[in-house]
């Protein structure tokens, strides 16, 4: 979408801009207005990401493209005091609109703008309207007392079948009025003013490594990228804004435990093991909390699975379960407050700042190229899945099969993090994408192993609700539904593994990873 | 789903444009996207919003599907009305309808890529009885039908219901009072009669003769713009809420099971 926003050259006051207009243009004036505007974004810019933006401004909230401003769809609303998630709004196109894109992700206010504004029509001979102009002087209200003005900027409207009046009016402002296109939008240049980042935090590591690196420097880098998302995540997950909080701060506790047993060789020994348990404490004090989220997330989706006529005998569950999630998050907000989780980041943090220059006496792969220690470790930890398996047959206990997707969550990580940025895409690509297959219905696999096993711990404290019985009996259909969607994952484990371990993908690896 | 409208009246001078642009800016300014398309070659809605009369490649390329319409519209000055110009060809779209296999449903087909982007499409009717009206009539979900109180007034509605009977069934006939002088005891005498026995098709609101109507050459804007308080600019509004309310009756009644004996 082409620029709509023009800035004039920096001497220039809006008055004196909207009068120099006057003296190009036939036009009409249509009077002079205040206007307040909130934009909102999720915390890891998803609408920023699809060129997007999300506006309060005269009593509706709309969506809107990022760059010229035009409207994808509006509902009218005051604005949201609360973080707004938008499978909360009454159904409209402002619903429809923004639900695929920011899915279970809150809404934030991410700045006011206060503008000043003076509308003007360009007319052509019949004294029709052919361009609308607004000329803007807007200031952000980073809070009652703090107010820093923007640049003034002019956005040009077109008005339908009117085209080349519009070209006519872009070539005046950008050639005898030296104005230039504006080198961001406007709700960008706010952020950036009141001391934010357009675009959010995003979760997303895309570090840049060179296969040269020295594998802890190398380390080093993506590990400090995992504690800003950490970092940033925390306060987001004490405030329960919305479940992504959570969840981004344990993939990446996650991914970093992963780096410290991949790469356990850059580490100094003591402090590794000491950092080791503290993560898996990070981990463990977010589990209960992690996993309630997705019941309660998912539980239309559970409930679905039963037959109409038994799905609201399963309301008891879901109060149990809500019960359960406000019970598991006070534990888990208070371990977060505490001292033991403060001093694990930090000292983390000082390792990681101090890593390279450590001795080396007891990190044998500090120095080694990273390109050559991630290639050897996606080749084993690849191996080890093929043997793994290759093992497993339809008579194998559960437990084998998370075990495989452990290793694989494993291998995913190294790929993501270091196959990525170091090796060519046509075959790290292709081969992420066999193992999120496998991964797919080794994960079903298990959820449906830990979603069994979750109903049957929840029997007696179900059973004592009102309307216990029935519920009960919902969720014996529910189990056995389940256990068949379980079985049917088994089924499929054979052709997406046959995928993921092929001959050819296999020699793919040794060549590649060698 | 979209509502197409057309003023219409076998004779000249009886409010057919006013009406067509007054109601076409009501029906944008509460939010719905409306277009009029000004079928009448003389151009007198398109020259009300200022816009050329003048369609690139004309009449006959517009009806054979050869040029986009939607390239053709042009936005007014008033939000979320958009107009179809006229074009002097429109004076020979009887001949182009004709050289069609099926010349009545040719603007259905022409308005039918624009019935999704639009909630109201107004048609302005040129004076007459032709392919061009009969194409009316068959594109159209509604005819609204300005009448002036005169003597002969009833002749029209004859001719509106052998429209409605000829028709494919589902047009609906709204006629409404146009040019109106209370002081008239003959108008006030013709409208109660004529509402009377034409009960199911005459709207009740009426348009009054009124200086601003007049006035819209001049300004160039709809009554309801330039003097949104005035006589004329209130009736139009009455005739817009009468106008959508009737639309919406004409959903089919649901089927009630017959009651046991």
């Amino acid at each position: 979408m082409s620029t709509t926003d023009y800035l004039p050259p920096d001497e220039m006051s809006l008055d004196a801009a909207g009068d120099v207009l006057g003296g190009y243009l036939d036009v009409n004036e249509r009077g002079e207005t205040q206007l307040d505007r909130t934009f909102y974004d999720t915390f890891d810019g998803l609408l920023y990401s699809a060129g997007l933006s999300v506006v309060h401004e005269r009593g509706r909230l709309a969506l809107v493209d990022r760059v010229a401003g035009v409207e994808r769809a509006s509902a009218p609303m005051s604005p949201p005091t609360a973080p707004l998630l938008a499978m909360s709004l009454e159904r409209c196109a402002l619903r429809d609109e923004l639900l695929p894109i920011v899915d279970v992700r809150a809404l934030l206010p991410l700045v006011h703008v206060h503008s000043h504004i003076r509308a003007i029509d360009v007319l052509d001979g019949e004294r029709k309207i052919v361009v609308r102009l607004t000329l803007e002087q807007p200031t952000v209200v980073a809070s009652s007392a703090t107010h820093v003005p923007l640049r003034p900027r002019v956005r040009l409207a077109a008005v339908r079948g009117y085209d080349e009046e519009l070209d006519a009016v872009r070539d005046a402002l950008q050639g005898e009025l030296g104005w230039k296109a504006a080198d961001q939008p406007l709700v960008d240049e706010a952020v950036r003013a009141a001391g934010g980042i357009p675009g959010g935090i995003p979760s997303k590591i895309d570090v840049p490594l060179s296969p040269d690196q020295r594998a802890d420097a190398a380390a080093a880098t993506v590990l400090g990228r995992l504690l800003e998302v950490i970092e940033a995540n925390v306060e987001g997950t004490i405030a329960d804004i919305d479940s992504e909080f959570l969840h981004d701060f344990r993939v990446s506790v996650r991914r970093s435990r992963s780096v410290q047993r991949e790469l356990k060789g850059v580490f100094p020994v003591e402090e590794l093991a000491r950092m080791r348990i503290e993560f898996r404490w990070l981990q463990q004090i977010t589990g209960d909390s992690r996993d309630l989220d997705v019941y309660v997330l998912e539980f239309e989706a559970m409930r679905e699975i039963v037959p109409a006529s038994m799905r609201t005998d399963l309301d008891p569950l879901l109060t149990v379960l809500r019960n359960r999630r406000l019970i598991a998050r006070g534990e888990m907000v208070r371990a977060l407050r505490s001292e033991r989780a403060a001093a694990v980041r930090r000292d983390w943090a000082v390792l990681l700042d101090q890593l390279v220059q450590l001795p080396t006496d007891d990190r044998p792969a500090a120095t080694t190229p990273i390109g050559e220690l991630a290639g050897e470790r996606i080749r084993k930890v690849y191996s080890r899945m093929v043997k793994m398996g290759s093992a497993i047959d339809g008579s194998s206990p559960p437990e084998d099969y998370h075990e495989l997707r452990k290793k694989g969550k494993e291998l995913r990580y190294l790929l993501e993090l270091f196959g990525a940025p170091l090796y060519p895409g046509e075959v790290v690509k292709p081969m992420i994408k066999a193992l999120k297959a496998l991964q797919d219905v080794l994960g079903r696999h298990q959820d449906r192993e830990v979603q069994v096993a979750m109903l049957r711990s929840l029997r007696d404290e179900v059973s004592a609700l009102p309307g216990g019985p029935a519920a009960l009996m919902a969720m014996g259909v529910l189990v056995d539904r389940l256990l068949v969607d379980e079985q049917a994952a088994r089924d499929e484990f054979a052709a997406r593994f046959a995928v993921f371990a092929s001959k050819s993908e296999r020699q793919t690896v040794r060549d590649t990873f060698a | 789903m979209s509502s197409v409208l057309a003023t219409y009246n076998i004779k000249g001078g009886v409010g057919k444009t006013s009406a067509a642009v007054n109601l076409a800016y009501l029906a944008a300014r509460e939010g719905a996207p409306t277009l009029l398309w000004d079928l009448d070659p003389q151009g007198a809605s398109t020259y009300l919003f200022r816009v050329r009369p003048k369609i690139r490649g004309g009449g006959r390329k517009l009806l054979r599907l050869r040029s986009s319409p939607d390239r053709l519209i042009k936005g007014t000055d008033h939000p979320g009305l958009d107009l179809l110009p006229a074009d002097f060809s429109y004076r020979h779209m009887d001949l182009a309808l004709d050289s069609f296999k099926h010349p009545t449903r040719r603007l259905a087909r022409v308005l039918a890529p624009l019935r999704g982007e639009y909630e109201y499409i107004f048609l302005d009717c040129p004076p007459s009885i032709s392919l061009v009206s009969e194409s009316v009539f068959e594109a159209a979900d509604a005819l609204l039908v300005p009448i002036i109180p005169a003597t002969l007034s009833s002749r029209t509605f004859e001719q509106l219901n052998e429209i409605a009977e000829g028709g494919a069934g589902g047009l609906q006939i709204l006629a409404f009072f146009s040019m109106i002088e209370v002081r008239k005891s003959l108008h006030r005498e013709v409208m109660a009669q004529l509402r009377k026995a034409h009960a199911v098709t005459m709207l009740g609101a009426a348009i009054p003769s009124a200086d601003e109507v007049e006035r819209m050459g001049v300004m160039r804007d709809v009554v309801a713009s330039f003097a949104p308080g005035s006589r004329a600019a209130l009736a139009y509004q009455a005739l817009w809420w009468d106008v959508r309310r009737r639309l919406r009756q004409r959903t089919p009644p649901v089927t009630t099971l017959p009651s046991p004996t």
